[in-house]
C-alpha cells in the first residue's frame, strides 16, 4: 500500500487531531485564533499541492491509485482536492469571526470543520463503494454535528434533527443499492465494475441499485425529489456551517456523482439520459421557484442552492466531457461567489435574531465593501455578465445544446434552465434592492471587518472577476481533470 | 430460479423478507405473550414494576443526560477489544503493516479518550 498518495488527507487528519488536542492546553482567550492558524495551515497545503513533492502532483493524464485500487489519485481528484482546500479555508475564517455566537466548543468546531474536509478530501479520490461510502459518511456525520453546534438555538437544533433523520434515510437507501449492486456484479471497484456493467444493463436488480445509489448522491446535492432538508437545514444552521454544506458538501456529492456515473456505469448512465434531463429540469424549475416568496436570507440562498444542484445536473446530463468541465468551472464560480455571499450574512447580521432580508437595509452606508460583495455575488448567481457565475452557465448550456440533435429533450431543458435563470433575476435583484434603496434604515452604525476576514473579502471578489473574466486557466484545468471520465 | 428470469419478483421478495425480518419477532414476541400470559387484570399486574419500588410521578421530567459520555467513552474500549483480541491471537503471524495500522487505530481512539478526560467529562458533577 503507498501511504505516501493519501499523505495530504493523512496531514489533514493529524492537523485536525492537533487543534482538538491544543485546544486542551490553550488559554481561553487564545482559542479563537486557533482558527487562524488552521486556516493558515490548510492554506500552505494548498499551496503544497502546486510542487513537484505532493501527493497531488501528477504529469498530465497519469492516473495513480493505492490501497487495493480503492483510492485513486488523477487529474479530477486533484482538481477537487485544491477546492476543498480553498473552500476550508475561507470557511475556517469565517468560523473565526463567528467564534463569539458559538457558546461552548470553539475549538471543537474548527476540528469538526477539518475533519469534514478530511472526508471531502478522501471523497474527491474513492474509486470504490467503500471508500465512497466512508467518506460520505464522515462528510454527513460531521455535518450533523456542525449544524446544531449552537445547541441552545431551537431552530438549529430543528435543522439538526431534520438533517439527521433524513440523512440517515439517504444514507440506508445507499446501503441497500451498494448491496443490489455488490449483490448483482460481485464488485465493489469502479474500475472492475465499469468492465462488467454493461453486462448487467438489463439487469433490473442492478438497475434497482445503481438508482438507490443515485438517491443518496441526490441527497447530498440536494437534487430534487430529496431536496427537502435544504432550506430548514440551511436557515438553521451557523452560518459558516451552511456555507461549507453548500460548498464542500455539494462538490463532494458532485464528484462522487461523476465519478460513478462516468468511471462506474458508464452504459447505464446513457441510458438513464432521460432521467437526468427530467431531474435537473424540475430542481431547476422548484428552487427557483420556492426562493421567490422567501423573506430569509440564508432560506432564499437555500432554494437558490438547490436551482444550483439543478444547473450543475445540465452539465451531468449531457453526458459528454464539456459538460463535465463546465460542472467543475460552475462549481469554481460557485465556491467564491457562495462563499462571498455568507461572509457578508455572518458579518452583517451578527446582532439580529433572524436573518431576514430587511437586515440588509442602509448596507451600503454601513459598510460599502460588504454590499459590493453581497451585490457581485448576486449577480454571479444570476449569471450576468462579468462575473464567474455567467460563464459557467454559458459553459453547461453550451455543452447541452451541442447534444440538442442527438436528443430534443435537450432543447427543453435548456428552456427550461432559461426560465430559471430569469425567475432568478427577480429574488436575487430583491436583495440588492434591500442593500441600496431601502427607505426604512434602523441600524446605521458602520460595520468593521478585520484583516483576515477583509482578506477572504477580497480573494472571493477576485475570484468572481477572475473566473468571469480569464476562464482559461481554470477551464484547462477541469478539461484536463474530466479526460478520465467518460 | 434464475434472478434475471423474474428480477421485480425478486427485488419485492427482497423488500417483502425485510419487512418480514422487523415485523416476524414482534409477532412472535405477542403470540408468546398471549399464550403464556393469560389475562388477570388486577391493581398489582396492570403496576409499572410487579416488584420492585412503585414508580412515582410522571416519566417526562428532566434528568441528567450526561449517561450518554460514559456510553460513548465504554463503545471506545468496547470497539477496541474487538479488533484486540485477534490482533493479539494471531501477533506472531503478522507483519509490521498490520502492527503499525493497529497501532494507528488505537491512537486515535486514545486520542479521543485522552480528549474526553482532559477535558473533564469523567468527572461526575
Amino acid at each position: 500500500m503507498n501511504l505516501s498518495l493519501m499523505s495530504l488527507e493523512i496531514v489533514v487528519v493529524l492537523l485536525g487531531i492537533t487543534v482538538l488536542m491544543a485546544d486542551l492546553w490553550l488559554p481561553a482567550e487564545r482559542k479563537r485564533m486557533l482558527g487562524y492558524a488552521a486556516a493558515a495551515a490548510l492554506g500552505l497545503l494548498f499551496l503544497n499541492t502546486f510542487t513537484s513533492h505532493c501527493s497531488c502532483s501528477l504529469t498530465d493524464g497519469q492516473t495513480a491509485s493505492t490501497a487495493g485500487g480503492m483510492f485513486i489519485q488523477d487529474g479530477l481528484s486533484v482538481f477537487f482536492k485544491r477546492f476543498f482546500l480553498i473552500a476550508a479555508v475561507l470557511v475556517l475564517i469565517l468560523a473565526v469571526e463567528f467564534s463569539d455566537r458559538i457558546a461552548v466548543g470553539v475549538s471543537e468546531y474548527y476540528s469538526l470543520i477539518i475533519f469534514a474536509l478530511a472526508g471531502m478530501l478522501f471523497a474527491a479520490s474513492a474509486n470504490d463503494f467503500v471508500m465512497l461510502f466512508v467518506s460520505i459518511e464522515l462528510i454527513t456525520i460531521t455535518f450533523y454535528v456542525l449544524t446544531s453546534f449552537t445547541r441552545g438555538k431551537v431552530v438549529a437544533l430543528e435543522a439538526g434533527v431534520k438533517y439527521l433523520i433524513l440523512g440517515a434515510l439517504a444514507s440506508a437507501f445507499m446501503v441497500y443499492g451498494i448491496a443490489l449492486v455488490w449483490g448483482t456484479t460481485g464488485k465493489f471497484n469502479f474500475s472492475e465494475l465499469s468492465m462488467v456493467s454493461a453486462k448487467f444493463a438489463e439487469n433490473k436488480l442492478f438497475l434497482f441499485g445503481v438508482l438507490f445509489i443515485l438517491v443518496g448522491l441526490g441527497f447530498k446535492i440536494a437534487a430534487f425529489p430529496f431536496q427537502m432538508w435544504t432550506p430548514d437545514v440551511y436557515q438553521g444552521a451557523p452560518t459558516p456551517t451552511t456555507a461549507f454544506l453548500a460548498v464542500g458538501s455539494k462538490a463532494a456529492g458532485f464528484v462522487l456523482l461523476l465519478r460513478f456515473l462516468f468511471t462506474a456505469i458508464p452504459e447505464v448512465t446513457a441510458h438513464w439520459k432521460n432521467l437526468l434531463i427530467v431531474i435537473s429540469g424540475i430542481t431547476i424549475l422548484y428552487g427557483n421557484l420556492c426562493a421567490i416568496p422567501q423573506r430569509n436570507l440564508k432560506r432564499l440562498l437555500g432554494y437558490s442552492s438547490i436551482a444550483h444542484a439543478g444547473y450543475l445536473l445540465l452539465g451531468v446530463a449531457a453526458l459528454t466531457n464539456a459538460g463535465q468541465s463546465a460542472v467543475l468551472y460552475y462549481l469554481s464560480g460557485y465556491l467564491f461567489t457562495t462563499l462571498a455571499a455568507f461572509t457578508v450574512i455572518a458579518l452583517v447580521m451578527r446582532h439580529l435574531d433572524t436573518e431576514d432580508i430587511s437586515g440588509l437595509a442602509g448596507l451600503s452606508q454601513r459598510s460599502p465593501l460588504l454590499a459590493a460583495t453581497l451585490t457581485l455575488a448576486m449577480i454571479s448567481l444570476a449569471g450576468i455578465p462579468p462575473l464567474a457565475g455567467f460563464f459557467g452557465k454559458f459553459l453547461l448550456l453550451k455543452a447541452v445544446i451541442e447534444q440538442g440533435a442527438t436528443n430534443h429533450g435537450y432543447y427543453c431543458l435548456v428552456f427550461t434552465a432559461l426560465v430559471g435563470v430569469v425567475i432568478s433575476l427577480y429574488y436575487y435583484f430583491g436583495v440588492v434592492r434591500a442593500i441600496y434603496w431601502s427607505k426604512d434604515v434602523p441600524d446605521r452604525s458602520p460595520i468593521c471587518i478585520s484583516r483576515p476576514m477583509r482578506l477572504a473579502v477580497w480573494v472571493c471578489i477576485a475570484g468572481m472577476f477572475w473566473l468571469g473574466l480569464f476562464p482559461n486557466a481554470v477551464l484547462k484545468l477541469a478539461d484536463s481533470a474530466v479526460s478520465v471520465l467518460k | 430460479m434464475n434472478t434475471s428470469d423474474h428480477p421485480y419478483l425478486f427485488i419485492l421478495l427482497l423488500g417483502l423478507s425485510a419487512v418480514a425480518f422487523a415485523l416476524i419477532p414482534l409477532g412472535l414476541a405477542w403470540l408468546w405473550a398471549k399464550k403464556y400470559s393469560p389475562k388477570k387484570e388486577n391493581a398489582i399486574k396492570n403496576a409499572t414494576y410487579e416488584c420492585g419500588l412503585e414508580s412515582k410521578g410522571d416519566a417526562w421530567i428532566q434528568f441528567k443526560s450526561e449517561y450518554y459520555l460514559y456510553a460513548i467513552i465504554f463503545l471506545i474500549f468496547d470497539v477496541e477489544t474487538i479488533f484486540l483480541l485477534p490482533f493479539a491471537v494471531s501477533f506472531t503471524g503478522l507483519g509490521v503493516g498490520a502492527f503499525i495500522s493497529l497501532m494507528v487505530f488505537l491512537f486515535l481512539l486514545v486520542s479521543g479518550l485522552a480528549w474526553a478526560w482532559l477535558k473533564g467529562v469523567l468527572t461526575w458533577k
